[in-house]
């Protein structure tokens, strides 16, 4: 009986108390030069046409930048309050329970790189490629895990449960490529590492979201406020890591017709590997999450300017990510539309227009946001939907 | 509140409809891209260096000359004097009861000859080079029984062959067995027996004795004391004696390598000496008789060698001298053109060599009254011969070469769509090479790939002074273009054809052409490919 009493409370508390859906779903992928189709036969499939090879190739800095971000949160604030005692500090926090899936994927490359991966080593001979620079990091994670709320300032702290299912993390730092056009000799120079963590080989660990409001004093009666949002800052212990190496130096002319003979092409691929100088391990590693950084101004709605600016700025822990900073002017359309259009630099992309719209109903809200309007090297779509019930 | 409930479920599927819809993307086909690459694949100097001075080839100012010289058949004296794995026993049994024997009784001291059984073959003396004997005692006395055995022919180093065992003591039922086996390398075996006037004899002798710290026994007529000796696997590097008649008749076939895959044409030989030489390292007399020596070439054209020395007996005498200055004898037989068909017979271009031959070893019986003597390095050889200049006559002599390929690709994995040979090649030979390919499956063929040109023949070419050759440089390519590439899945052979000729550049006929000493043939082949790369 007292089972079913309890039971009963938690239903009337579920049924009747503040509670609140947060769901976020980004993708974004972009380059700093690589043309979209390119990066959308990647994603959707197709036959990389020569011409947009081409045309990318001659929009290549030395050193570039292509990456994909994408993920999906999804948050339950509950109704269960700390405390109910208004007296103590704890009935201002609500229990809050979180769950999300991200996917990092980052790769930093030279010209040269891009060229002979897409057109082949023929239209190189006689020129010295430089591939070095090369830095690929990847990560694949999912997290589950709980915290608190503030009701008033919505400000929120919690603790995931993390397991990371893919781990890729790969940098060359020097490396050349060069093919005589008379002898078609490769002189082949490589020095880099790999980590990889496979499915197979989960790594699991902690990490930790932080939403942390805070407000200026510049208008009284309705002060500004900005939000520190931490995503993802944790890490994760891989006891299984293969960790690859090579750092060594390849010439190669062809074989004389004797070692035709009595080399197999396993053998000669085990020589090619010898002579790079190829190691592999297995290793335990700890593996940092791409936690994601974002310092950014939050527009009231209920604020009485029409127009008001709205800035931030975004880092995400990888070498590959360059920092994201974004500035526009936000419009209040309608009471329950509001919008807004500016401008976006660095992530995986140079400078690009960014815009946003959100509609709010009586007990819902609804956000959809793109950092690249124009679809430039790339695409970028973030839908934010929250409902307070 | 009911109305409410209701909107919100409303919107909540609304939105999740958009966000599969931007989420959930279909992977209609693969992502792929097309690029290019060249690959070295050989680079090499292929000339005849390797065979100058090896007894094949030899270089007399700017000409080459073969002169070839090649073992057709070798015998030593394991394989004309073999002993078979014998055993021989000798054993002791009582008459009568013997009772109150006491320890250290010595009851047996006795003398066995044994006779090998070697056919024809009477051997006096040899010497082991490797082999062994297994010695197997037997007691049937209840108490231990010390068996020594000798060989008084068996000895090394002047020391005769002696061997003690303690056999434990066993019963009738069941003897005690002692088993060892005993290398013999380098014993010597005097078979002549205890007179030195007899052959094929090897004697034992048996010493028994009780265990002197033994009890006191009665030896009863039921037992049998018995010693085995097993001679197995063995080779002599010497032997004396009469080593039989036994005649040795046998047909040998000997193929030459590349001459099998010619299909067609033909060449033509300078004048040349070929000569065949019987060699008899063994102190006794041997006869020879080439019975039969035939060429057969690919098309089946068989050609015989005729010549007066073919058929006919020939008699070698014994060698002389020993070990260390032993002179084989030897007979030679000529063949040039003016006594026989030799020139016919190799530029029949015969893939496969069938030689008919008949020894004899004591043609006339046991003239030597025995002495006949074979050493270590004493051989029966028959060795081939030949002296000519290095030129040939090409006329569109083709070889042709199958071989068994598998060249599917996975066309959902980066594949080839495309592909080129290209063959950079200086030629210092005076013989041109066309090169076809067919690709085929199951025998028929479905593709024909002819090379865009002809690997040049040096005569077309120019006269290098640093070297002092002819050289001629050619730049082939073999195209494979998509749609043979495509093909290449069903396909499981290839044939390989190389037409040569030794055109002259003058007139367009083929003529005879020396090859030049120094002559190479420098390749370097690297392939183009088109692919199609699928992440």
């Amino acid at each position: 009986m007292r089972y079913l009493f309890i039971l009963f409370l938690a239903c009337q508390q579920l049924g009747f108390a503040q509670q609140t859906l947060l769901i976020d779903a980004y993708g974004h992928y972009n380059s700093t030069g690589v043309k979209r189709q390119i990066t959308d036969a990647f994603l959707y499939g197709g036959l990389i046409d020569s011409s947009h090879i081409q045309t990318s190739l001659s929009r290549l800095g030395a050193r570039n930048t292509f990456g994909l971000n994408m993920g999906l949160n999804a948050q339950w604030q509950t109704p269960w309050l700390l405390s109910k005692d208004t007296d103590k500090w704890g009935s201002s926090y609500r229990l809050v329970m979180g769950a999300g899936v991200h996917q990092y994927g980052g790769i930093q490359f030279s010209k040269d790189l891009f060229g002979l991966v897409f057109q082949g080593g023929l239209p190189y001979l006689s020129d010295t490629l430089d591939l070095s620079g090369l830095k690929v990091e990847a990560t694949t994670f999912t997290k589950i895990g709980f915290g608190l709320v503030n009701n008033l300032t919505q400000s929120s702290f919690l603790v995931h449960f993390v397991g990371v299912q893919n781990h890729l993390s790969a940098f060359m730092n020097a490396a050349t490529w060069y093919q005589d056009a008379s002898t078609a000799q490769i002189d082949l120079a490589l020095n880099g590492q790999a980590q990889i963590n496979a499915s197979n080989t989960m790594a699991y660990g902690l990490a930790l979201d932080l939403d942390y409001r805070f407000g200026s004093a510049e208008y009284d009666e309705a002060p500004q406020q900005f939000q520190l949002l931490v995503q993802n800052f944790g890490i994760a212990r891989a006891k299984q890591t293969t960790e690859y190496s090579l750092d060594g130096a390849l010439q190669y002319a062809g074989n004389s017709l004797a070692a035709w003979q009595q080399t197999s092409l396993d053998e000669l691929a085990t020589g090619f590997l010898d002579s790079l100088g190829y190691e592999k391990n297995s290793v335990q590693k700890w593996i940092f999450l791409p936690a994601q950084i974002q310092l950014a101004k939050v527009c009231d709605w209920e604020r009485p300017n029409r127009i008001e600016a709205y800035y931030g700025a975004q880092f995400i822990l990888r070498q590959t990510y360059i920092p994201f900073v974004y500035a526009g002017a936000h419009f209040k359309v309608k009471k329950a539309w509001q919008t807004g259009v500016g401008m976006a630099y660095g992530g995986f992309g140079g400078l690009r227009a960014q815009a946003y719209s959100a509609i709010r109903f009586k007990r819902s809200q609804l956000l959809l946001r793109s950092d690249n309007i124009a679809l430039q090297n790339g695409a970028s779509l973030y839908l934010q939907f929250r409902c307070d019930f | 509140m009911q109305r409410s409930s209701k909107m919100f479920k409303m919107r909540l599927f609304i939105f999740l409809i958009v966000y599969t819809f931007f989420f959930s993307s279909c992977k209609k086909e693969a992502t792929r891209w097309h690029s290019d690459w060249l690959l070295p694949v050989m680079k090499d100097t292929l000339s005849l260096s390797n065979y100058y001075n090896d007894s094949t080839l030899s270089i007399t100012g700017s000409q080459i000359n073969i002169n070839l010289s090649r073992t057709l058949l070798d015998l030593g004296l394991s394989d004309l004097i073999e002993i078979p794995d014998t055993s021989i026993s000798q054993q002791y049994q009582a008459n009568f009861t013997v009772s109150n024997v006491s320890p250290g009784f010595t009851f047996v001291n006795s003398l066995k000859n044994h006779e090998l059984d070697l056919g024809d073959i009477q051997l006096k003396e040899v010497r082991v080079q490797s082999g062994q004997v297994e010695l197997k005692v037997y007691n049937p006395l209840n108490t231990a029984v010390l068996y020594q055995i000798e060989l008084p022919g068996v000895s090394q180093n002047g020391q005769v062959f002696v061997q003690n065992y303690t056999a434990a003591a066993g019963s009738v039922q069941n003897p005690t067995v002692a088993i060892e086996t005993i290398n013999l390398s380098g014993y010597d075996i005097d078979l002549s027996g205890q007179q030195g006037l007899e052959f094929n004899q090897i004697q034992s002798k048996l010493t028994l004795k009780t265990d002197p710290n033994g009890q006191t026994v009665t030896i009863y007529n039921n037992q049998i004391f018995k010693f085995e000796a097993a001679f197995k696997n063995l080779r002599f590097d010497y032997a004396k004696g009469y080593f039989g008649s036994t005649l040795i008749a046998n047909q040998q076939q000997f193929s030459l390598p590349y001459l099998d895959k010619i299909t067609s044409g033909s060449i033509a030989l300078p004048d040349l000496n070929l000569s065949l030489q019987v060699e008899n390292g063994f102190k006794m007399a041997v006869r020879a008789q080439i019975a039969q020596m035939v060429s057969t070439n690919t098309q089946g054209q068989a050609v015989e060698l005729t010549a007066p020395s073919i058929g006919p007996s020939m008699f070698l005498a014994a060698a002389m001298g020993t070990w260390n200055n032993l002179q084989p004898s030897s007979l030679t037989l000529q063949f040039d053109a003016n006594n026989s068909n030799v020139k016919d017979y190799l530029e029949n271009l015969g893939a496969y060599h069938n030689i008919t031959y008949q020894l004899q070893p004591n043609p006339w019986g046991n003239t030597s009254a025995g002495h006949d003597e074979a050493f270590a390095h004493s051989r029966l050889r028959l060795k081939v011969s030949a002296q000519m200049p290095m030129a040939l006559n090409a006329d569109g002599l083709t070889l042709q070469d199958t071989f068994d390929i598998d060249l599917s690709q996975d066309l959902n994995k980066s594949h080839i769509t495309g592909a080129t040979l290209l063959l950079d090649a200086t030629n210092a030979f005076p013989v041109a090479c066309d090169i076809v390919l067919y690709l085929m499956k199951d025998g028929q063929v479905a593709h024909t790939i002819i090379a865009d040109a002809q690997l040049a023949a040096s005569t077309l070419g120019q006269l290098d002074p640093l070297d002092g050759l002819l050289k001629k440089k050619s730049k082939i390519k073999i195209v494979l273009p998509p749609s043979v590439v495509a093909d290449l899945q069903d396909l499981n052979q290839v044939a390989v054809s190389a037409s040569f000729s030794t055109t002259d550049p003058q007139t367009g006929l083929a003529t005879q052409q020396a090859i030049q000493a120094n002559a190479f043939l420098a390749l370097q082949i690297q392939m183009q490919l088109q692919t199609q790369i699928r992440p």
